[in-house]
């Protein structure tokens, strides 16, 4: 994956104005992104650039394509037979749909979260070490599985039944299983689609206060169908909405207290004012 | 139970906290604001001035905070009340700034006039009950204290005498008119005196509805009435 390795300027001429600083990095972007699932156009070119260390919160009404974008930031479109990705998506400024990419290694580093919580029916222990196990990790692996299970704040909760099984968990606590099971094989990005919306409010709370300590090592992009929580989570919110044709586009996008205080867009301002959608 | 909003609950704790560093901001300008008419020192009625011009832009800024922080963290029950709280501080700490500022500029268009003994310690006085009361509303806040903020109303009696009685002791000055320009300009200091006290009253109130969750106004006994 040398390939990915290169890290040349990123080019930040596509950021909408309000958008993020030159200062900050960007770790993924999309450049004229369009998706088709055979014939049907599912999204059309989408421009965004999700900087790095920060959160980043795709909303918008069910069917406008946020899903479909973010599966396309680590390939999983490709388990769709019928998916077609037309345009870039640029990590560490290399197309990872370029020739030449291995898409397993795109998804080594760029991890996912999905809605309902999928832990592995296996123990605790081996949920988080199954991952690096596959990768060949030759390391201490009690302390690469302590130190997963920490940084999802699970492991106070879990250290003394690590044998038993993921099932054994409460939803929320399943979905920090699966967090950390995410970490444990050292993404630099980790997607998460919807990751709250099968968790009562409590644990939606708890994994919303976590994102906050991930991103100080993990850039974050999260779909959200919860508008608040994209407001109280995110550091950047990108708006989608569909064009008549169905196909998704992204209306607006900016830091999130702009979008939430004075959106650009009067469609954005009537969605998350509640006036459609 | 462990604080599962806690960076929330950490950037209403800032912003409380760049309030109550306005507070005490306030509560010295109305020391220099007095001493620039007791004294009397232009030097000084142009730092209030300037020291204004600084609580007018920390108003903006704790405004877009809390604009955001609304926005984004749909605060409730005492974490709302909260905000409604810093809300209405912002402002009333704003408008204590400009009365300061209204009395550092009697202070500079009165230079060099003759002067009463009697007024300018009745002003020292106002100054002096004002400037406690900014201590003890703001205390009562920091320490959620609702028997401290009751007392404020109390506080503010002399005040509001004080300022009545200015009125009196401004016509005695009549029969000398090179007294009357600058004793009229003191009634304006005087009533800007009063002015701060009634709006630490405010923060009283706005530290029982904190507390309580019922807005109230004090009576001058500090019982309430519902508002």
């Amino acid at each position: 994956m040398e390939m990915l390795e290169k890290d040349q300027e990123i080019d930040l001429t596509i950021l909408p104005p309000a958008s993020p600083a030159p200062a900050e990095r960007v770790a993924v972007q999309a450049r004229d992104l369009s998706v088709f699932y055979g014939a049907f156009q599912a999204v059309k070119d989408i421009d965004l650039a999700c900087v790095a260390n920060r959160i980043t919160a795709l909303i918008g009404p069910s069917g406008c394509g946020k899903s479909t974008v973010i599966r396309s930031f680590n390939r999983m479109n490709d388990l769709i037979p019928t998916a077609r990705v037309e345009g870039r998506i640029l990590f560490n400024e290399v197309d990872i749909y370029g020739p030449g990419v291995d898409p397993v290694e795109v998804r080594r580093r760029v991890g996912m979260v999905f809605q309902k919580p999928n832990p592995f029916p296996k123990s605790i222990y081996d949920n988080v070490a199954w991952g690096a196990k596959v990768n060949g990790f030759r390391g201490e692996m009690d302390t690469l599985v302590e130190g997963a299970l920490r940084q999802a704040v699970l492991w106070d909760e879990v250290k003394d039944k690590l044998k038993e099984s993921g099932y054994s968990l409460s939803g929320g606590q399943q979905q920090r299983l699966c967090i950390a099971r995410a970490i444990a094989v050292k993404p630099e990005i980790i997607l998460m689609d919807e990751p709250t919306s099968a968790l009562d409010p409590v644990a939606t709370l708890r994994i919303e206060e976590l994102l906050q300590d991930l991103k100080q090592r993990y850039t974050i992009i999260i779909v959200t169908h919860n508008m608040q929580q994209a407001a109280r989570a995110s550091d950047y919110t990108a708006f989608f909405n569909m064009n008549p044709e169905r196909a998704g586009y992204l209306v607006e996008y900016g830091r999130t207290e702009d979008i939430f205080t004075k959106p650009r867009e009067k469609t954005t301002e009537d969605y998350i004012t509640g006036r459609f959608g | 139970m462990t604080d599962i909003r806690s960076h929330f609950h950490q950037e209403l704790a800032d912003l409380e906290q760049t309030l109550l560093n306005v507070a005490d901001q306030a509560e010295q300008m109305v020391g220099m604001a007095v001493d620039a008419i007791c004294i009397p020192d232009m030097e000084l009625a142009a730092r209030v001035v300037a020291l204004d011009n600084q609580i007018d832009r920390i108003y903006l800024d704790v405004h877009n905070r809390w604009l955001t922080l609304m926005a984004r963290q749909q605060p409730m029950a005492s974490d709302l009340r909260m905000m409604s709280v810093l809300l209405h501080l912002n402002t009333t700490l704003e408008r204590m700034g400009d009365q300061c500022v209204n009395i550092a500029k009697m202070a500079q268009v009165t230079y060099g006039l003759p002067r009463s003994d009697r007024i300018i310690a009745q002003i020292r006085e106002m100054g002096d009950l004002v400037r406690q009361m900014i201590r003890t509303g703001v205390e009562a806040l920091v320490r959620r204290d609702i028997d401290e903020a009751r007392l404020l109303p109390a506080m503010d009696e002399p005040v509001d005498r004080l300022n009545r009685n200015m009125y009196r002791e401004v016509v005695e000055c009549g029969p000398d008119p090179s007294l009357l320009e600058w004793a009229t300009r003191m009634m304006m200091v005087s009533r800007a005196l009063e002015r701060i006290g009634d709006q630490v009253v405010d923060i009283a109130e706005q530290t029982a509805f904190l507390l309580t969750g019922e807005m109230m106004e004090f009576n001058e006994n500090g019982n309430s009435g519902t508002g």
